[in-house]
């Protein structure tokens, strides 16, 4: 009987780290759905920004030996961004959702179509090839998250 | 014209790599037939071993996982 190939689907991927920002408004929280999703289907390994901002070595040595950080910010505040950069971390790709045309607050609500949005747009690459370290001035006169104030 | 073959059994990461395959071809506005290939004796006698696996004009450029639109942009420009 000939070999069948298998469906380890995946199996040749990159070891990825995905730090999503896990903020309190809509795209915070998708940031998180997305980032379980993307773990569930193989893309990377879902982490905890939280951890990482507390400097824990283990988290931090992983995360040195990944061969990519993904970092999921919900809006330009670049919360997670920030955190990674304190510790050293470099993103390999970095999305902002409000950059993909998801509008933040003040409806705490989403949808599968939201989630599927940041999903693909992580596997298609879209966060790659671009400055993204630069915080983007935010708008408004509060915070600077770019809410208009609701958050 | 340009033939890109997705060969996999029909699962969450072929629908991502036939996306990404799709949208290179959009970004590219290159004549190109974006094909699935789910038949599994039809993927075996291509010697894939893992999937997905993507094809370009008979050649095998990926198996295993998934290159990113950019990546697939720049096979295609080869």
């Amino acid at each position: 009987m000939a070999e069948q190939p298998t469906c380890s689907c995946g199996a040749n991927e990159p070891k990825r780290i995905i730090f999503p920002c896990a903020g309190q408004a809509n795209v915070g929280q998708l940031t998180n759905l997305a980032a379980l999703q993307l773990t569930d289907e193989g893309y990377g390994n879902i982490a905890c920004v939280a951890l990482l901002a507390t400097g824990a070595e283990s988290l931090l040595a992983n995360t040195m030996t990944a061969d990519e950080v993904v970092i999921l910010d919900g809006c330009p505040m670049l919360c997670a961004k920030k955190i990674a950069g304190a510790q050293g971390v470099a993103a390999g790709q970095h999305l902002v959702l409000t950059e993909l045309g998801l509008t933040k607050g003040p409806s705490k609500s989403y949808t599968d179509a939201d989630i599927e949005k940041v999903v693909a747009a992580c596997w298609k690459g879209e966060g790659r090839n671009k400055d993204a370290a630069t915080p983007k001035k935010a708008g408004g006169n509060n915070s600077g998250c770019g809410c208009g104030g609701t958050c | 014209m340009t033939k890109i073959e997705i060969l996999g059994t029909g699962c969450a990461k072929c629908y991502r790599l036939f996306a990404n395959a799709e949208q290179a071809v959009k970004d590219l506005k290159i004549a190109a037939d974006v094909i699935k290939v789910e038949d599994i004796d039809e993927i075996v006698n291509r010697g894939v071993m893992m999937t997905p696996a993507l094809f370009i004009n008979g050649q095998a450029r990926a198996q295993g996982r998934i290159p990113d639109v950019n990546e697939i942009k720049k096979m295609l420009t080869e």
